[in-house]
């Protein structure tokens, strides 16, 4: 065996269940000097899919952005270690190459841009990243085809323009079948249910739960618990003012389904003065 | 220098009725002359370029004109149509094959006939016309050739006039063409130039009628070498229902200025420019457009983009009159600017007047950089920052070409235009 090909298989076998996929450590960052996470701690092992809860403005969608390397995000503390790897050192396109995927909460149109040839540049600019051959036209077609059937995406949307004239829908379902694409290995779903009626979001989360495997991680930030209805967690967490105040199991989700939020902060804070 | 003295050896041809039109034409001329920083319409384009590169006799034709190789032209050999080549501003006879059932004749030819009063109305200035100037009279006291065709009623012409002109050296050429009532024709007007490195002008006037009902696409793609000098107008006249589409594409030249004058005289007519510029390094480019709503129930559609690098500069000026009587006009103007480089300069400016209270116009205008959002969508997905750019700048212009139905015009103009912009190569199957 070649060295190369003996470092493959080694950091293939790296990130197999129950080894750690992301370390976030102390994440501490600001908008505009307003600061909206204050420390956040999480560590998800590879095969896990957790959810994170919380109200408005508690930074869910800030840590998502962070995490796949949006500009505008100023991290003043803190670490993030990927496949143990430093990721905040990585450009956006580097962490996509790594395999990290963001399913954006508000995906943008881009009118002109094929969706397909778009998938079919990230893809292989991906492969040739680790040293795999590139996909011609047709494999990657055929890739492509199945991958569609997967989240029920009319096949006249690939070679439309990227998103271009979707409904809200049809943008949640574009982002899974990029997702069932390009096979990261960890995938933020940003709100993906916001926006969905009950028979798409029904389709979306077959998609996701068809692409759960033992070395792929999925972080969703959600606002419902009616998503975890479909695809269902190994752990939630409650995010409010930039903390994790609580984690649990499923059963938190439907207990914050119940009670609302406040009784999580308000028992931070009880936490807080005993201390 | 004010009194264009044409050259002794430069033969004017035409009887005595068309030299008393030059004569005229040549007196506005000396009562204009050229163009300056003065006229509000020539404000952004510095025309003492051209004259610093061609000397004071700038409308003179070289003697020493350079043979040209006629079989390595760089014409769309995809476009099935009916290929005219102007060498120079002569007609190339031998080149071109002519549709029959059409009446088509270069203008020298249609000169040589003594008794042929046709071509006079294309020599007839009107000094009160929209951005008339001392270019366009100069044009009109020395045209030597150009293209005349007039389709005749009901014609559908099958395939497209496919006119090429070829400006290693000065040339006026003025071209007409006239559409009858329900003809239908698709005009593409091709400028290129040849690696000669001697500065030229190409002035070229093109007036174009549409009778009742007619309709022409018109495609006008301008790739002259870089030492070129490019001047331009077009001027339509619509009839009742007529629909005119120009596909305007400025890429070559170092300096090029258009004027598209569109009267829509009668009811019912529309017209829709399409423009798209692509410049780089010291190119300047300007179209000044013109549309009048003369009648009502008119619609006139006008979408311009401009994709600027290195230390370029574009203009663009959309003046749309909406008479007093041309109630239920229908308007839309919109302009685009891309500036990839710091340096590009854009100068744009809508300009509507209105005079009845019943009529629809929009317009829009945006200058700017890549979109962030659309650059990290593109990133988020695996592109290299290099990749996303190219992409979006490619998507961006392109807009204006899938407008275009001939589809080897479409990815002619692609190619040229992105081979121009930095690492824009292996753009197949990119596009929607």
């Amino acid at each position: 065996m070649k060295q190369t090909d003996l470092w493959k298989s080694a950091s293939k076998a790296q990130w197999d269940k129950g080894m750690t996929m992301i370390k976030i450590e102390n994440l501490h960052a600001s908008v505009d000097g307003k600061k909206i996470l204050k420390g956040i701690n999480l560590e998800i092992g590879a095969g896990e899919i957790h959810a994170i809860m919380g109200p408005n403005g508690s930074g869910k969608s800030t840590l998502s952005n962070i995490i796949a390397g949006r500009d505008g995000y100023e991290v003043t503390a803190g670490s993030i270690t990927y496949k143990g790897k430093d990721l905040l050192d990585m450009e956006p396109e580097e962490r996509a190459w790594e395999g990290v995927f963001l399913a954006f909460q508000y995906p943008v149109e881009i009118p002109g841009v094929n969706n397909t040839y778009m998938l079919k540049a990230g893809v292989n600019a991906k492969r040739k990243h680790q040293g795999e051959q590139e996909l011609d036209a047709i494999d990657f077609m055929q890739l492509v085809k199945a991958k569609a059937k997967l989240v029920e995406l009319d096949q006249s949307f690939l070679s439309r323009g990227v998103n271009e004239g979707f409904s809200g829908g049809e943008k949640k379902r574009n982002e899974i079948f990029q997702m069932a694409v390009l096979e990261p290995s960890l995938a933020l779903l940003d709100e993906t249910d916001s926006g969905l009626d009950i028979d798409a979001l029904r389709i979306v989360a077959n998609g996701v739960n068809h692409l759960r495997r033992e070395d792929r991680s999925i972080i969703m930030v959600t606002h419902y618990q009616r998503l975890l209805d479909y695809i269902e967690p190994d752990f939630v967490h409650v995010l409010a003012d930039g903390q994790i105040l609580k984690s649990g199991d499923k059963s938190l989700a439907l207990e914050l389904e119940s009670r609302g939020y406040d009784w999580v902060k308000e028992e931070e804070a009880d936490r807080i003065k005993a201390a | 220098m004010s009194v264009l003295t044409p050259d002794h050896k430069m033969k004017l041809p035409g009887g005595p009725a068309l030299q008393t039109l030059r004569q005229q034409a040549a007196g506005a001329y000396a009562r204009t002359g050229l163009p300056g920083k003065r006229d509000e319409d020539w404000k952004y384009t510095d025309i003492s370029r051209m004259t610093a590169a061609l000397g004071e006799s700038w409308w003179l034709t070289s003697e020493t004109s350079t043979a040209t190789d006629t079989n390595n032209l760089a014409t769309i050999d995809a476009v099935d149509g009916y290929k005219m080549i102007f060498m120079d501003g002569r007609f190339e006879a031998q080149q071109s094959n002519l549709p029959s059932g059409v009446q088509l004749l270069p203008l020298s030819e249609l000169l040589a006939k003594d008794d042929s009063k046709s071509a006079h109305c294309l020599f007839k200035l009107d000094e009160s016309a929209p951005l008339f100037n001392g270019l366009l009279a100069a044009n009109s006291a020395l045209a030597t050739d150009g293209l005349c065709a007039c389709i005749g009623d009901g014609v559908q012409l099958d395939k497209p006039l496919y006119v090429v002109h070829v400006g290693n050296n000065t040339a006026h050429t003025l071209n007409g063409l006239m559409l009858g009532k329900g003809a239908k024709a698709t005009l593409i007007e091709h400028f290129i130039g040849t690696d000669s490195d001697t500065a030229a002008l190409s002035n070229i006037a093109t007036y174009l009628r549409l009778a009742e009902n007619s309709a022409l696409t018109h495609y006008r793609l301008q790739l002259e070498s870089d030492k070129q000098f490019h001047i331009g107008r077009v001027e339509v006249k619509q009839a009742r229902d007529s629909r005119y589409t120009l596909h305007a594409v400025e890429l070559g030249s170092a300096l090029s200025r258009a004027d598209i004058v569109v009267d829509l005289a009668e009811t019912g007519a529309s017209c829709a420019l399409n423009g798209l510029f692509v410049a780089s390094g010291r190119q300047h480019i300007d179209h000044h457009t013109r549309i009048d709503h003369n009648a009502p129930h008119c619609r006139s559609r006008e979408n311009y983009r401009t994709v600027l690098d290195g230390r370029s500069h574009a203009v663009f000026n959309g003046k749309i009159v909406v008479a007093e009587g041309a109630i239920k006009t229908d308007s839309a103007q919109s302009n685009g600017n891309l500036l990839l480089s710091k340096n590009a300069e854009i100068d744009t400016k809508p300009e509507l007047e209105i005079y009845n209270d019943d009529v629809k116009c929009a317009h829009g205008v945006t200058v700017g950089q890549l979109d962030k959002n659309q650059l990290f969508y593109l990133k988020s997905r695996g592109l290299s920052e290099e990749e996303a750019r190219q992409l979006l700048t490619f998507a961006f212009a392109d807009e204006i070409l899938v407008a275009m139905d001939i589809k080897a015009v479409r990815s002619f103009i692609e190619k040229e235009a992105f081979a121009k912009l930095p690492n824009m190569s292996d753009l197949e199957g990119m596009l929607t």
